[in-house]
């Protein structure tokens, strides 16, 4: 009988061995990886009682995976920080988030963020084009890249796969002398449209195409670490996400939430994110290495409530022209 | 009470109740509610929706066309290392089954990997070794050849163990009369060996044919970029667009894919019911073929397979952790270990996904144990259609694609459960139940053949002189089946580890496994990171491959699939 019940604690004990998710917040993200470690340990050395789980995915898989939970009436994200306002407007709308007025928003401009305090700009992600080192033009106009000389070389995120992406071609969709034809043009070039920033990054690093629609920081920072690659800020412009943070209504530890929210808002979380190689969205920041000064930076103008109305049109758009699922 | 167990039976009568309970928990509840669900959807028309879909067409054309090509690929590489490795002289046979069979104990997201870092434009030991294509040439692995071939080298040991399990037991008096009435080798190979292992290769195709159709790790990496999906993929992407028609069309979808693995599976049983050749004559056709100057032919063929399938591929990945940035050569100045630093140090999700990983492979393989021993020794001692019934009934999880089981579950389970107001969807738990249910058929084999070698005496013995079951259960049985129970442990515990396509779908927050880490740090763009974890992971498989090889000795014939 001592073999049994030895057996019985054994197969108990490694039960118990799994770890319930034993965090005190979990954070649902777009950002890469490394960035959302750094982001989490900033965070959790400045406030040593918390423990936050993060979840790093695409916007739109993400939002996927927080639709599902809601559904099956098991929502386990407490926070997002993902790639852009259209998406927390429309959770907003919902009543899916939680209001809270941070102290730290005194320091932003007020289209940074929402008024009634559902969800703040953490900082600026423009789109614009990297291309190889090795390749044979140096693309200064989003209409280069319909140029015979990039035939069949050319990588785009798509919409389905990265909020930014969406919201750079709803961007550019709107822009006079571009729209939807300038897509189409690109895909009669052979350019293709699959995966997320991620994806263009090592496709035009690697080679594999030449050049690519990416988010900025990605490109500059391999760059600085021997890559062959370089950014352009496009004449037109570039399209800009905002990287919102927000909470969601049914956080079971809304205070440790909204510490998170002050964090990231704060001048030490804001340095946090320059370090990685983001434009902060907060006043007086410096911009990290690599970039071009502010003012040089022409931003192209998105209406929030347009592209929230049109997003599901806008994504049928593109799968019609892209041919993907 | 007595008259329900057969005379000459001792088994506890709580025992097969119990044992049908687990499978009715394990097999037919979520296959009930997925057949449910996919009812309801085609009663509301929902079906016609998913029918009309162009991607379910091609999906389900890929599907198809990937694995029948897998299949060939495999049976090519697999028949060839069978043969040769069963039926000639050829030396270090040893070394050469452990080393083929590694590919199919390896994660195939890691061989999917592994292979890109190998070969076109992006490729760092390409690049290093200066001979990487020009810019903008395509990445050839993306493609319907590409999943194909790396279908064929992840499926051929099965195709290789099915078929080589035939030609142990191949009558070698048969082969004897024919050589002595003057028969010569390719003629003994053609008119005896051949047609006698053809159920085996028919066997070992549809093993194989099921599997590629299951596959997800291989299709999301070399498929997706190139927009070609398969269905396991296309039902991983509806689910990353959740819609509230979701749950209806991936029922729908699971059901495609299950049919098409019931299918290949029925091919396989009719092949198997024609096979028992055993009774002809002494079996154990060890070097019926001397090779003599072939071996020079046949020898450093079979190395340079193994060294294109494994070596080569590994140090690919290597080299692609080793690299600081993509597109940077490597060389002993741009080397850097940032990418190890970074996975072992630094990302919270390595250590959490190890950590899930290890308990729930241990879990797993530790709570099967329990119900393999009482669900082998209740099986093996019945012969009635009801335990005939019920060992289909765990084998059908393992059969069916991780992806279908995966699904069946999140429909079991996305509700809080009744009563309890419990809900398992987003937690670590679902993933163990699933594991339960699909790896229960894993668990079980060693355990089965095991019990099928033990002398019923011993227990009779214990029996008549007043041993109740649980004495005859810990002083008899399990010392003598303690070694299949060990390799039936580390087996499970090795495939539990590796496993992606069901958690792929049943993760969450602190849930990851080592498979889904894998998947996102590639997907995400950090190539660097999946490389230097996959390289950790296969360190681990090969360790564990290892163990179970210094056990080999003393476990029951067949309990280690690679060794004879």
């Amino acid at each position: 009988m001592k073999t049994i019940v030895s057996a019985a604690a054994l197969v108990a004990a490694s039960l118990f061995a799994i770890p319930a998710s034993a965090a005190n917040l979990v954070l649902y993200t777009s950002q890469p990886n490394e960035d959302a470690q750094a982001t989490v340990d900033g965070f959790m050395a400045a406030n040593p009682d918390v423990k936050v789980d993060w979840v790093r995915d695409g916007t739109p898989k993400i939002m996927a995976k927080l639709q599902a939970e809601i559904q099956a009436g098991n929502p386990v994200a407490d926070l997002l920080l993902i790639a852009d306002v259209v998406t927390l407007e429309r959770l907003k709308k919902e009543g899916k988030l939680l209001a809270y007025k941070s102290p730290e928003a005194a320091q932003y401009d007020a289209t940074l963020y929402d008024a009634d305090g559902y969800y703040y700009s953490t900082k600026l992600i423009t789109t614009g084009i990297m291309y190889n080192t090795s390749a044979a033009m140096k693309p200064a106009s989003w209409k280069d890249l319909i140029k015979p000389e990039a035939k069949g070389l050319v990588t785009m995120p798509s919409p389905l796969a990265s909020g930014a992406a969406l919201i750079h071609a709803q961007t550019l969709a709107a822009v006079p002398g571009l729209g939807w034809d300038f897509y189409k043009s690109l895909a009669e070039n052979g350019a293709i449209a699959a995966g997320g920033n991620g994806a263009v990054l090592k496709s035009v690093a690697s080679g594999e195409k030449a050049y690519g629609m990416v988010v900025d920081y990605l490109p500059i920072r391999e760059k600085a670490k021997g890559a062959p690659v370089e950014f352009v800020f496009p004449s037109e412009g570039v399209s800009a996400v905002t990287e919102p943070v927000g909470i969601l209504a049914s956080t079971r530890n809304a205070d440790a939430a909204k510490k998170f929210v002050d964090y990231v808002l704060s001048e030490k979380g804001q340095e946090g994110f320059l370090k990685l190689g983001y434009i902060p969205a907060r006043n007086g920041m410096k911009l990290p290495k690599g970039f071009p000064a502010r003012d040089t930076i022409k931003v192209l103008p998105i209406k929030a409530a347009d592209a929230l109305e049109n997003a599901d049109q806008d994504l049928k758009t593109f799968s019609a022209i892209y041919g993907s699922n | 009470m007595h008259g329900y167990v057969r005379p000459g039976n001792s088994q506890p009568t709580w025992l097969f109740p119990f044992v049908v309970i687990v499978v009715l928990i394990l097999s037919v509840l979520p296959l009930a509610r997925l057949a449910m669900v996919g009812i309801t959807a085609f009663a509301n028309g929902g079906v016609i929706d998913v029918l009309a879909e162009s991607s379910l067409w091609s999906a389900t054309y890929y599907t198809f066309v990937t694995a029948i090509l897998g299949t060939i690929i495999s049976l090519v590489i697999g028949c060839l290392f069978a043969f040769l490795l069963t039926l000639t002289d050829i030396s270090d046979k040893g070394l050469l089954s452990f080393f083929f069979v590694l590919p199919m104990m390896i994660p195939p997201q890691v061989t999917a990997l592994a292979w890109v870092q190998m070969s076109g434009p992006s490729s760092p030991l390409l690049k290093a070794l200066s001979l990487a294509p020009p810019l903008g040439s395509p990445q050839p692995l993306y493609s319907v050849g590409g999943i194909a071939l790396l279908y064929g080298v992840q499926h051929a040991p099965l195709v290789y163990l099915a078929l080589r399990a035939g030609l142990m037991t191949l009558p070698r008096d048969g082969v004897e009369a024919a050589r002595l009435s003057g028969a010569s080798s390719l003629q003994v190979f053609r008119d005896i060996i051949l047609p006698l292992s053809l159920p085996g290769i028919i066997a070992g195709a549809a093993i194989s044919f099921v599997s590629c159709t299951g596959n997800f790790g291989i299709p999301a990496i070399l498929g997706i970029p190139a927009s070609i999906f398969t269905l396991p993929t296309l039902i991983f992407t509806k689910f990353s667009a959740f819609t509230s028609r979701t749950f209806g069309d991936v029922a729908v979808l699971s059901a495609i894919i299950a049919m098409i693995s019931v299918a290949g599976l029925m091919v396989q049983d009719r092949a198997l019911r024609g096979r028992d050749y055993r009774v002809i004559g002494l079996s154990g056709a060890s070097a019926a073929f001397e090779l003599g100057a072939w071996r020079f032919a046949f020898t450093p063929l079979l190395w340079a397979i193994l060294f294109f399938m494994l070596a080569a591929p590994f140090f690919a990945l290597v080299v692609g952790a080793l690299v600081p940035a993509y597109g940077v050569p490597l060389t002993f100045k741009t080397m850097s270990l940032h990418a190890f630093e970074e996975i072992l140090f630094r990302q919270a999700v390595t250590r959490t996904a190890f950590i899930n990983s290890l308990s729930l492979a241990g879990a797993t393989a530790l709570g099967l144990l329990v119900v393999t021993v009482l669900a082998a020794y209740t099986l093996t001692g019945r012969k009635d259609a009801a335990s005939r019934i019920v060992s289909s009934l765990i084998e059908i999880p393992y059969s069916l694609p991780g992806i279908v089981m995966a699904v069946a579950f999140i429909l079991v389970f996305a509700a809080p459960i009744p009563f309890l107001h419990v809900s398992l969807y987003g937690t670590i738990w679902i993933i163990l139940i699933a594991y339960f249910s699909s790896f229960f058929a894993v668990s079980l084999k060693p355990a089965v053949s095991a019990f099928h070698q033990l002398d019923p005496a011993l227990e009779e013995a214990a029996r008549l002189s007043g041993a109740g079951f649980f004495r005859r259960l810990f002083d008899i049985i399990v010392p003598l089946i303690a070694p299949a129970a060990g390799a039936s442990v580390i087996l499970v515990f090795l495939i539990a580890c590796n496993e992606l396509t069901i958690s792929a779908l049943l993760w969450s927050a602190g849930t990851q496994t080592l498979g889904v880490a894998i998947y996102n740090l590639d997907d995400s763009g950090s190539s660097d990171l999946a490389s230097a974890l996959s390289v950790l992971v296969v360190l681990m498989v090969v360790v564990m491959m290892l163990l179970l090889e210094l056990m080999a000795k003393r476990l029951p014939k067949g309990a280690v699939p690679w060794r004879s």
